[in-house]
């Protein structure tokens, strides 16, 4: 039984994936906010598969303390990591406030790296080759109005994310981003009907991007079936073009 | 010491390296025992499971003296 920390894990995308792994026979070590219907309905569904920890990833001086060493624990081997928990910070950039941008890169982009540091430590002590998966955002590509701030949290997890791989890659350590369209999550839920067709007819398909989709693409990235795929950033966006 | 010595040597062994039969406080980590800045990140972890001391965390560390001194604080 292989164990994976998920960020972000009581709805929409991380709750896929934690869904997904259970299925598979793997353990989720998960940590969001919240305790949702739908993630105490999976646990219930699961009960010796996942193990939850209420935490606000904006804490990210407390990470070491409460996730590796309370939750985790350093005895226990973890196989990857995927840094799904986000938030987004929507409004055009002449309205910046600098108060919740700092807050959004606490959550996005400092405390995913902070993850990364006791994770890349959790894979040495074990002598791991361990997979991390960040969720970055079709945003950082093609640019959509009021997302600018938000887009720059994840173009920084992509380039860390290449960047770890380029540093581990000779202890077998993988890092891979799966760069996200527009799903129907609450992330996407102050978008209206016509911003969110307008969004969707920019893309092939013509459709938002399935959570299944995307959860699918992670757990092949976390399985020994993507151990030549590392520094990649694989688009599951509906073909936005 | 011999604690040292034996998380030194589990290191060395998992990068198919000769054992090492004997520290001392004058060890030099990157001279003496070869250690790379990996090596040195291993060996950081597996001090910290052992004495809940992140050696690193203060600044760099060059010999096993330098280590000894952070873990008896």
């Amino acid at each position: 039984m292989k164990k994976y920390l998920i960020t972000g894990i009581s709805k929409g995308l991380g709750l896929e994936i934690a869904r997904q792994i259970a299925e598979a026979g793997d353990y989720v070590y998960g940590i969001s906010r919240t305790m949702t219907p739908e993630l105490r309905e999976l646990m219930s569904e699961y009960p010796d598969s996942i193990n939850h920890l209420p935490f606000d990833l904006s804490a990210t001086e407390l990470v070491k303390e409460k996730v590796f060493k309370e939750f985790v624990g350093l005895k226990t081997s973890l196989a990857g990591y995927v840094n799904n928990g986000a938030c987004a910070y929507d409004d055009i950039i002449s309205n910046l406030d600098y108060s919740k941008l700092e807050d959004m890169y606490k959550v996005n982009v400092f405390t995913p790296m902070m993850m990364s540091k006791y994770v890349i430590r959790n894979f040495l002590l074990h002598s791991v080759k361990g997979s991390i998966v960040h969720i970055s955002s079709i945003s950082a590509h093609t640019g959509y109005k009021g997302l600018a701030m938000y887009a720059s949290t994840k173009g920084a997890i992509e380039a860390f994310s290449k960047n770890t791989a380029r540093e581990w890659g000779e202890r077998g350590i993988r890092s891979n981003t799966v760069v996200a369209g527009f799903m129907e999550t609450s992330m996407s839920s102050t978008l209206s009907d016509e911003q969110k067709d307008r969004i969707f007819n920019r893309t092939s398909l013509k459709s938002a991007t399935s959570l299944q989709s995307v959860a699918s693409t992670v757990m092949f990235l976390l399985s020994d079936k993507a151990d030549s795929i590392t520094g990649e950033n694989i688009g599951v966006n509906a073909g936005t073009i | 010491m011999e604690n040292l010595l034996s998380i030194i040597n589990t290191i060395l062994e998992n990068r198919g390296r000769k054992k090492c039969d004997s520290i001392s406080p004058e060890t030099d980590l990157k001279r003496d025992l070869g250690f790379d800045s990996f090596d040195l990140a291993e060996f950081t972890v597996r001090i910290e499971v052992e004495y809940d001391v992140d050696v690193f965390e203060d600044g760099i560390v060059y010999t096993i003296g330098d280590i000894l001194d952070r873990i008896s604080v």
